[in-house]
């Protein structure tokens, strides 16, 4: 049976016949008026009714076109789509990927240090805490200066090579927790190289010195070629740098990390340099496992377990909270109220926070590729929607792109507002602390505007019409204590269990990602015209004609240099 | 004359002893506990060759006195001789002093502040009263500290007070029997020719260890380059000697306060290069060696001769020994130290350390021995019994990080010998 036609799910439809025609301004009239510089006593408010918070996250749901009728509805589709009982199949390592027949462990890598959790009769935490604590050696190393290049000068810069998941989480990791290094991790300078073109990693070659740098190559499978080409292209230029053997510089300027120890060891990396995770921590949830190794090189192994330790916390308040007060189950239900009953379908991830520049393509990833998906779990197509398009961008910097659009254009928008309220304490530059309150302001009126429309500003109503702003466009604004490693561990968490929720309603396999597999096949085929390599392979009109031009623009360029 | 000593560096507790050994009534400033001279001294001083008999004679004699802070300030003649990092103790000093409103009051600052910090001091003083801070600037190389004291041929002082100037004349008198020349200029300027002194020896350690780096890569020997250097008569010999690197703390902080100086007020990082460099080439003799052995020395035995940071001197402040002997643990090699003064000093740092021996006998060191390291010059290693040097080696390789050795002789006696740019 369809989750369609579940009765909560159409008890859900007929209730959104009324909502769609709702104005959040309406919603907010309901409110007893407050004054906010007076200590109003507790009213029956929308924020009071709709903001939920755990440790140091607050989610105010009260910008969401819903009352409570809309969430005692959700909750009893939730019901009906046995969530606990999906939860309790996640956190026990039950084979949940069906479709790659494994489990999906992301949970069990933040678990604390003498858990058990049995997978197959073997307690998995063991290997965890093993690779963990071999992680910490590597960072302790690095970090005292006495990882050591080719020539015996110590390492100061890494260069992590990877792409998708192995590159995305720790990048944006890194980014957001800037504030937290120690000395010996801001010493350490640090880049990402992803791009298949090699147009990064061709850049900062220039830039740094062979006997101090070294590459952490991470790829799940080690066959990625985007990855290893461009550590291929890093060893060659060691080898031009050094005239010392490859055995040499595997050992001394590569780490490895993969689930595949057998590649790896065929690349050249020595045992040693090796870090595992395993073929159960899919690829954009593994920032909490080896591959999270830059993390730890920014912010030192107590940061990174600081991190752990947060997520590991939205873990056991995603499991035991009550629907009313589980932070990731109303985040998720909320978005399928949006999507599937308000039929939006354009999610906007809006950071008022430098460091969380690139959170929005990070939970592009997460979202899009977990739940971009038409097939549910028994195999046949789903006929209602599922992952939104996701996008984004740090707020302040959007406002001058795409708002536009949201103020005014056609397109019904959510929108995530993530932002914290402490920033820049013991900085003695006091202009910073006024940019971060500017950047607050801004936070606040983007979606106070976007909710109420022009109804929020005194006399505007009668401005000519490109000058109205309509409103209505629903928002949850995720407000973070202070952004530490504990407090961004539980966000990630918290959209990684968001995420799942929704794939739980939907009743597809948020872990596999058959969809980006055909295209590496065709690219392989598509490689050997490129390389004036026979094939037998016949391609449309459009991909020859332009083969074709490629081929004919490459041979110009040749004829001409000779 | 009265005089009072304040501060406990090498230059304060050296000053103390010439100047009571030259009939002085001396005072040093003592507001602990510690009764006895050398106790607290500490041992990276009392290892000053002649100074702990020295102060103790001159203890016995009653020359040299132990005296309250309080009652110290009610003489009229000092000496401050501080570390750099203790200016405010120095501003206190002064006040404490300028507050009993004496006449005539001379104070001799012999403390490497930084530019302008003598002036700073005068401020506290009524000038109208002769209350006179001069500033003395102290030669003093750790190992010969007694030596530069007692024959100086050449001192700068700082001083706009003629009083103040005639006074410390007559106070050094007993020392000027080899003077050829006392520079008098402002407290300002001599605080600045201390420091620009100090920075060019730096500089030059640094150009000819830059030298020798690069004459490695050319295969050029440095020797022959450095005494083609010497003997142009612009250049001359010293601080010509390519190495592994400067340590001791006063010559390494000193240079630490000009480079901050030139960085802050110029933008200039051609000092803070120098000691970036300096820090580089402490390594240097740890990178031959994992070079020689393909980056790969766990479970080998390296034996090293020399860890003070000068030859003479027992302390190991900023000494390349100890970069190395980091180095070496943490890729596992054990490490077999010999040092004619040093080894109490690493005793107590490594005592303990499962990869980290000591030896009173410096061929017992090289027993198996996967290479010798030499990084303190001391007098005694400069000719060895080579015989018995490579019976005991496992592998008869050296690593001279002075250059101490004949490569020549090694080498046609069957030793790998790697130098500093040789």
């Amino acid at each position: 049976m369809s989750v369609k036609e579940l009765p909560a799910w159409k008890a859900l439809e007929q209730h959104a016949g009324t909502m769609r025609t709702t104005h959040l301004r309406d919603l907010f009239l309901q409110d007893t008026p407050i004054d906010a510089l007076t200590d109003t006593p507790k009213t029956n408010n929308r924020f009071d009714t709709f903001s939920v918070s755990n440790e140091s996250l607050l989610l105010d749901f009260s910008k969401q076109r819903i009352t409570q009728t809309t969430l005692s509805l959700l909750k009893n589709l939730s019901k009906d789509c046995q969530l606990d009982s999906w939860k309790e199949r996640l956190f026990s390592g039950d084979t949940i990927n069906t479709s790659e027949n494994r489990p999906a462990l992301h949970t069990a890598l933040r678990l604390p240090y003498n858990s058990q959790l049995s997978i197959n009769n073997h307690n998995v935490v063991t290997d965890i805490q093993a690779n963990l604590a071999h992680m910490s050696s590597m960072v302790a190393r690095i970090h005292a200066g006495q990882w050591r290049g080719y020539s015996g000068l110590p390492i100061d810069t890494i260069v992590n090579i990877g792409v998708g998941g192995s590159d995305l989480g720790p990048l944006m990791a890194c980014k957001a927790l800037s504030d937290s290094q120690p000395p010996a991790g801001q010493q350490l300078k640090l880049h990402f190289v992803s791009s298949m073109d090699g147009s990064q990693i061709a850049n900062l070659l220039d830039q740094l010195s062979p006997t101090t740098t070294l590459f952490i190559i991470s790829s799940k499978s080690f066959t990625t070629i985007d990855t290893l080409s461009n550590a291929n292209t890093a060893r060659q230029w060691l080898k031009s740098a050094s005239g010392v053997k490859d055995e040499l510089l595997n050992r001394r300027h590569f780490i490895g990390i993969s689930a595949s120890l057998e590649k790896m060891s065929q690349w050249g990396i020595p045992e040693k340099s090796q870090l595992n995770f395993w073929d159960w921590t899919g690829g954009r949830y593994s920032l909490w496992s080896a591959i999270g190794l830059p993390i730890a090189l920014r912010i030192g192994m107590t940061g990174f377990k600081e991190m752990l330790r947060g997520a590991h916390a939205m873990d056991e308040h995603f499991k035991n909270a009550p629907f009313e007060e589980n932070l990731p189950v109303q985040l998720g239900m909320i978005g399928i109220w949006n999507i599937n009953f308000l039929n939006i379908h354009a999610h906007a991830i809006l950071p008022y926070d430098g460091r969380l520049s690139h959170l929005p393509a990070y939970l592009e990833q997460l979202e899009m590729e977990s739940n971009g998906k038409s097939a549910n779990r028994q195999g046949s197509s789903i006929d209602y929607h599922t992952c939104p398009i996701l996008w984004g961008e740090i707020g302040p910097n959007a406002q001058h792109a795409f708002y536009q659009l949201l103020h005014q254009g056609t397109e019904s928008v959510m929108c995530d507002f993530i932002t914290s309220a402490r920033r820049y304490d013991g900085f003695e530059n006091s202009e910073l602390q006024q940019q971060h309150q500017l950047s607050l302001a801004n936070c606040l009126a983007q979606s106070r505007l976007l909710a109420l429309g022009d109804s929020a500003i005194e006399g505007n109503d009668t401005a000519p019409i490109h000058k109205r702003y309509r409103g209505n466009q629903p928002s949850t604004t995720v407000l973070i204590n202070e952004l530490t490693p504990y407090s961004f561990g539980q966000l990630i968490a918290l959209y990684e269990h968001k995420v799942f929720v929704q794939s739980v309603i939907w009743e597809v396999n948020p872990f596999d990602q058959w969809g980006v597999e055909l295209g590496k096949k065709m690219a392989t085929e598509l490689l050997k015209p490129l390389l004036n390599e026979d094939t037998p392979a016949i391609f449309d009109s459009s991909t020859t004609g332009l083969l074709n031009s490629i081929l004919s623009l490459q041979a110009q360029d040749k004829e001409s240099k000779q | 004359m009265k005089i009072v000593i304040w501060g406990l560096e090498l230059t304060a507790w050296a000053t103390a002893g010439m100047l009571a050994q030259s009939g002085n009534d001396v005072f040093i400033v003592n507001d602990t506990q510690i009764t006895d001279p050398v106790t607290l001294m500490g041992s990276s001083i009392s290892n000053e060759p002649g100074l702990k008999d020295l102060i103790n004679q001159q203890f016995d004699k009653n020359n040299l006195q132990f005296i309250q802070s309080s009652s110290a300030a009610l003489l009229s003649t000092h000496f401050i001789s501080m570390n750099p990092a203790e200016f405010e103790h120095a501003q206190n000093t002064v006040s404490q002093i300028a507050k009993q409103g004496l006449e005539k009051v001379l104070i001799i600052n012999q403390s490497h502040f930084g530019v302008g910090y003598t002036d700073k001091l005068q401020k506290i003083l009524d000038i109208e009263k002769d209350q006179a801070v001069v500033y003395l600037a102290e030669n003093i190389s750790e190992g010969e500290a007694l030596k530069n004291i007692r024959k100086p041929t050449s001192l700068t002082l700082g001083s706009t007070n003629e009083w103040a100037s005639m006074m410390t004349r007559s106070l050094l008198r007993p020392f000027s029997s080899q003077l050829e020349q006392l520079l008098v200029m402002t407290p300002k300027e001599a605080e600045f020719a201390k420091l620009s002194i100090t920075g060019m020896l730096a500089l030059r350690i640094g150009y000819i260890n830059e030298l020798a780096n690069l004459a490695e890569q050319l295969d050029v020997d440095i020797e022959v380059i450095k005494q083609s250097l010497g003997a142009d008569p612009r250049i001359g010999h010293h601080y010509l000697a390519p190495g592994c690197g400067f340590g001791g703390n006063t010559f390494s902080q000193t240079i630490k306060g000009l480079a901050n100086l030139l960085s802050e007020k110029r933008q200039s990082q051609l000092l803070d290069t120098v000691l970036q460099e300096n820090e580089k080439q402490k390594e240097q003799p740890f990178r031959k060696l994992w070079r020689h052995y393909e980056c790969d020395i766990h479970n080998l035995n390296i034996a090293i001769w020399g860890v003070s940071f000068k030859p003479g001197s027992a302390a190991l402040d900023s000494a390349p020994s100890l970069k190395i002997i980091s180095a070496l643990t943490a890729q596992q090699a054990n490490v077999h130290i010999h040092d004619p003064e040093a080894l109490e000093n690493i005793e107590k740092l490594y005592g303990g350390h499962p990869q980290v021996h000591t030896y009173r006998d410096k061929y017992e060191a090289l027993n198996n021995a996967d290479a010798l390291l030499l990084l303190t010059e001391w007098p005694e290693y400069a000719s060895p019994d080579c015989e018995e040097m490579k019976e005991r080696m496992l592998t008869p390789l050296i690593i001279d990080g002075r250059n101490l050795f004949s490569k020549e002789l090694l080498e046609s006696l069957g030793f790998t010998y790697y130098g500093i740019g040789r």
